[in-house]
């Protein structure tokens, strides 16, 4: 064989690899999606139902009715409170990381990550009890607040690879040119770090999206309740439904699906040089 | 103080609010766990918790459901997260689309969604596995995968093998972007094949990136707990109840919140443990 050839050879081997893998992986998922569709007798039918049935809306108008979407809405409430605060909190401390050599850095640094260790699970407990002590038990504030602590390391070490890729003359030139460490940060540094900001921020945001132990413990009243708790509903001890669940599933998923995939590239970027490099 | 530069003084300034704040809610959080933990119901101070942690059968069948969990979990993610990380690395045409499906999918679904997900596919009736697998004359009995304390156990940490494997390929993708490709030329021209090639150059380049990976994978997975509490909620018996499962049961299902607290700093001494281990290995590894 000659060395074009078995280029070529290895190209295709590649790709066939490629794409039996994509089905493997995506199969679970396209399956969902199928029973989601399905009607309860073809749900439960014997053999299985595989691409030939009636498909139908009733689940998902029966989740509809079960209040959905106002579950939908206190997810993105809870969400976008908690990208906010995120950002707001990461954003110095990331930006001193990148930008400063001073003592203790290191130090500092791993200490910020502490938080990253533990299974969350241990500190529920203890926080619910302040919670309740403090009247924010049952409020969206004591859920976002109780992310923080969570969402806030990731934050730093993500934002502050964004913030390590501009180079540090273009910051001195805009200081030249006379503006102060504020203008600076807001008209050279903010714009360039937006991606990274972004990337950083739907990150916290899905982190509270799928997060199920801390809202359902937390919040208490059902009018307040999020995706993951209301999902929980259908899962019973002996009997799941699984029509309803799959389609509240479905819209779960798509918007981080959406998400993530437009901004696959920051995230990746972010990810390793944020973990991976020092 | 006064031994510190301007730059040192605005960087602190920025940072310490942040540190100390996180450092005081830990210190506060371990210190509330410590003191439930050698308490008894009636706030009396006691042993008795730590002494239940030692007596509890159970407590030795979650350390070792753990180690299983883990250990099959993180070498099956890794394995997987470097095969697919190499395919794609080959790969010119289609990269993202193969990325999207490979990599984002499994990660951007729920992790509820996950685990009701592969309960469904694993039902022994009408679950589409047995089907699929029959078919493909693997197996020739429909399998009950949950039903009995070796199976669940597979099945769950197959699941969490889907579910987590993208996150060690996406770090293993961006590392092998990161190997200049002039030292494969070099080995090519000096006859090496690409099995020499793999782990000659691959590997070795990649070790920084894989000691960190297994180290944030290995923890992640210890801590990690809605797949099984949605799968199986630890059983069946305990065939899949691990140390974060338990502690969650002992909290909020038996009330028993001075043992949770205590099992909970059991985990604490074990994952500072871990850590310890690897960033001492990584840090040598640098000095090298």
């Amino acid at each position: 064989m000659t060395r074009s050839q078995k280029r070529k050879l290895k190209k295709t081997i590649t790709y066939i690899l490629l794409i039996i893998i994509s089905v493997v992986v995506a199969f679970p998922f396209l399956w969902l999606v199928l029973t989601a569709l399905k009607t309860y007798p073809d749900i439960y039918a014997y053999p299985i139902k595989y691409f030939i049935f009636e498909p139908t809306r009733e689940h998902f108008e029966k989740i509809s009715s079960m209040n959905f979407w106002s579950y939908f809405k206190n997810s993105v409430i809870v969400g976008a409170g908690t990208m906010f605060f995120s950002i707001l909190i990461g954003l110095f401390p990331a930006y001193a990381f990148a930008r400063y050599e001073f003592k203790w850095k290191r130090t500092l640094l791993t200490g910020v990550l502490i938080f990253q260790m533990f299974p969350q699970v241990v500190f529920l407990l203890p926080i619910f009890k302040a919670l309740n002590t403090t009247g924010l038990i049952n409020t969206y504030t004591g859920l976002i607040l109780s992310y923080l602590p969570f969402t806030t390391p990731i934050s730093i070490v993500f934002m502050r690879t964004f913030f390590l890729s501009i180079p540090k003359s273009l910051e001195e030139a805009a200081r030249i040119d006379g503006c102060n460490f504020g203008q600076a940060f807001r008209k050279v540094i903010l714009p360039i770090t937006i991606p990274g900001i972004a990337a950083v921020g739907i990150y916290a945001f899905l982190f509270s999206w799928s997060e199920l132990l801390y809202s359902m413990s937390i919040l208490t009243s059902k009018a307040k309740q999020t995706i993951p708790t209301f999902l929980q509903l259908f899962v019973g001890q002996y009997q799941t439904r699984w029509g309803p669940l799959f389609a509240g599933s479905i819209l779960a998923t798509l918007p981080p699906l959406i998400i993530f995939m437009i901004l696959q590239k920051f995230f990746i970027a972010g990810l390793v040089s944020g973990s991976v490099k020092e | 103080m006064s031994t510190l530069n301007r730059e040192e003084k605005s960087a602190l300034k920025m940072v310490l609010p942040y540190v100390i704040l996180t450092v005081l809610l830990f210190v506060f959080l371990l210190g509330s766990n410590l003191f439930n933990s050698f308490t008894d119901k009636n706030g009396n101070w006691t042993l008795q918790n730590y002494i239940d942690n030692f007596t509890d059968p159970v407590v030795g069948r979650t350390l070792l459901n753990t180690i299983v969990w883990v250990v099959g979990s993180v070498s099956g993610q890794l394995l997987l997260g470097l095969f697919v990380a190499l395919l794609l690395n080959e790969s010119t045409k289609g990269q993202i689309i193969f990325r999207s499906i490979i990599l984002i999918l499994p990660w951007a679904v729920l992790d509820i969604v996950a685990g009701v997900m592969w309960k469904w596919m694993y039902n022994d009736m009408y679950g589409v596995l047995n089907d699929v697998l029959v078919k493909m004359h693997i197996i020739r009995d429909y399998i009950p995968w949950l039903a009995t304390e070796n199976m669940a156990m597979l099945s769950v940490i197959i699941a969490n093998i889907w579910k987590g494997f993208c996150l060690s390929g996406m770090f293993f993708l961006a590392g092998l972007q990161t190997i200049p490709i002039d030292l494969y030329e070099a080995a090519e021209i000096d006859g090496a094949n690409s099995f020499k090639r793999f782990w000659t150059i691959t590997v070795p380049q990649l070790k920084p990136v894989i000691m960190t990976t297994l180290m944030l994978t290995t923890i992640w997975t210890i801590n990690y707990f809605p797949l099984i509490y949605t799968m199986t909620g630890g059983g069946p018996g305990y065939g899949t109840e691990t140390i974060v499962t338990y502690i969650y049961k002992l909290g909020f299902k038996f009330m028993e919140f001075n043992r949770s607290a205590s099992l909970s700093n059991v985990l604490f001494v074990i994952i500072f443990f871990i850590a310890f281990l690897f960033l001492r290995s990584i840090a040598k590894e640098e000095a090298r």
